[in-house]
């Protein structure tokens, strides 16, 4: 039994299918990317995750199905979301920001945020900035640290280096790779930039239109040609 | 914000002058006051449910008006006393306030708007055909129980009023519970995908939302003595409830009570001058202003001026 499972997930809008019996697996404390163009279903999968989305098939947390359960109940058991950076309550500040994530909490409040301010500095020293005013790398700093202000065993990111510099890409990889050494996380990315994915996985999952086209570790499929074709060619 | 020594001076100061004011003013001027007082009632109840979680309400009379007709209907027609009437006003406006609540499980934003616009004319056509031996019809009702006699007591009732339930609001909005309301407003999935019920908590939003609206309608008919339907279920109401709220300043608690002070005295100052309905132009008009260059509204550049002033005294 693997830690996150998913097991022939289809999602749908309406009518229209936005993935196609997906299956696939994560251990517990690695890092996994899921890779893919503008619309392959990178999103839509974490929000299948989420229960924020239509779906058929199941998704198992160390056994026990997610299916059914209402999104509030899915991080109740463990699943914390980092949706895109624009997803910040805009006109909130830093510390009110990390509460909407602690609203469930009861009583680890206090070690989340130290946890936290360990690993953003800046959150702490800015902690009554309104996040409008804010930059893309602080903001992708106060999502991350709110998914993990509701105690998540699994943390599912989406697309951390969006509109981001290569600078600030270098240094939310270095923050993620420090939440999975440090706090033991397991992390589901989803990524356009295989490279930066790459750099911070230990296993790819390619995604396009709906479907799991490749997989593999990152040395199998490192030199692997349709990877090349698909994600290195522009 | 902290809470300092000079903020609670200024609030005993503020609590202390309001006391004494009927010595100081007009019975017309403490007339005025007192509508500013229910109007800061309403205007603090649509922002709880509107100004923070986003969901506009067009039809906050429909919620008012349950609360008003409620306690008049039981008190003139079955000789109910007020001490039951009211809080049974509060709670049928509550059941009023989860009807309310249905449409916002499916709709959101100029819809929803919408939805409760309806609301509104058809509890306004409602108390017109159903029974108008108990509502009053088209004429409404008058004669009502009032509460206090004269300007002077009304005011203390109304004052006493809008403080406990601004302070009551105030405590409450300190809470979490504050914090994702106005969350809510500004990114619901993104509430959702953090493990918030939005569901449960909107609902609360429109039950604390009711239960305000309840008992500002409830007290304010028994203030009035009167119920006229063509008044209360009117557009111009609604308009001036959320201009209050959002000039004075949404999602805080000062805010539209300021509003509501700035709007009513407003009005009345501009009555000689413009005795018809060109006044409601002025304040459409300083509302669109303000509303394009500080959103925030007025309790907003009030603080910004403030704090430019203590910062030119520190330096």
């Amino acid at each position: 039994m693997s830690f996150l499972e998913f097991d022939n997930l289809s999602a749908f809008y309406g009518k229209a299918q936005a993935l196609r019996d997906i299956s696939f697996s994560v251990e517990q404390g690695e890092i996994v990317a899921i890779i893919g163009a503008n619309g392959a279903g990178k999103s839509t999968l974490l929000d299948s995750i989420m229960g924020l989305t239509k779906t058929t098939g199941d998704i198992r947390l160390e056994g026990k199905s997610l299916a059914g359960l209402s999104t509030a109940d899915i991080v109740k058991s463990g699943v914390g979301y980092a949706p895109e950076r624009f997803n910040l309550f805009p006109f909130m500040s830093v510390r009110d920001n990390l509460m909407v994530g602690a609203f469930t909490a009861r009583d680890d409040i206090e070690q989340n945020l130290e946890a936290i301010h360990r690993l953003f500095p800046r959150l702490e020293e800015r902690e009554n900035q309104e996040t409008s005013t804010q930059s893309g790398g602080e903001r992708q700093m106060v999502s991350l640290g709110r998914a993990l202000m509701t105690s998540p065993r699994v943390l599912l990111v989406d697309e951390p280096t969006i509109g981001l510099a290569p600078k600030l890409c270098d240094e939310i990889a270095e923050v993620l790779a420090r939440m999975n050494r440090e706090l033991k996380m397991t992390i589901v990315i989803t990524e356009q930039n295989a490279n930066f994915a790459m750099k911070l996985a230990s296993r790819l999952y390619v995604l396009e239109s709906g479907e799991m086209r490749i997989s593999g570790t990152v040395d199998e499929l490192r030199d692997d040609p349709r990877l090349m074709e698909a994600y290195f060619g522009h | 914000m902290n809470i300092r020594w000079y903020h609670l001076a200024l609030w005993t100061a503020f609590i202390v002058g309001m006391f004494f004011l009927p010595q100081l003013v007009s019975k017309g001027t403490l007339r005025t006051i007192i509508f500013a007082n229910y109007l800061a009632i309403f205007a603090i109840s649509w922002d709880v449910l509107s100004g923070r979680t986003g969901y506009v309400s067009f039809g906050h009379p429909f919620l008012i008006g349950l609360g008003a007709y409620t306690t008049a209907i039981l008190t003139k027609r079955f000789d109910v006393p007020v001490e039951i009437s009211i809080p049974a006003a509060v709670l049928v406006t509550m059941v009023g306030g989860s009807l309310l609540f249905l449409p916002a499980l499916r709709v959101r934003g100029s819809y929803f708007a919408l939805v409760t616009l309806a609301f509104m004319e058809l509890m306004y056509q409602l108390v017109q055909v159903i029974r108008p031996d108990l509502t009053g019809g088209t004429r409404g009702m008058s004669g009502i129980q009032t509460l206090t006699r004269g300007a002077v007591n009304g005011y203390y009732l109304s004052f006493g009023l809008i403080a406990s339930l601004g302070f009551g609001m105030w405590l409450l909005m300190k809470t979490r519970l504050g914090t994702a309301l106005s969350a809510i407003g500004m990114n619901e999935e993104a509430v959702r995908g953090s493990g918030l019920n939005t569901t449960k908590l909107k609902l609360a939003a429109f039950m604390l939302s009711a239960f305000v609206a309840g008992l500002g309608g409830a007290f304010y008919v028994h203030y009035l003595g009167s119920i006229a339907p063509r008044a209360l279920f009117d557009i111009n109401f609604v308009f001036t409830i959320i201009v209050a709220a959002i000039l004075g300043g949404a999602s805080t608690i000062i805010g539209p009570i300021f509003g509501a002070f700035f709007l009513t005295f407003l009005l009345e100052y501009l009555r000689p001058y413009l005795p018809g309905a060109e006044r409601y132009f002025i304040y459409g008009g300083i509302a669109l202003v303000l509303y394009m260059f500080e959103p925030k509204g007025l309790h907003h550049v009030l603080q910004m001026a403030l704090s430019a002033i203590k910062g030119k005294s520190r330096s």
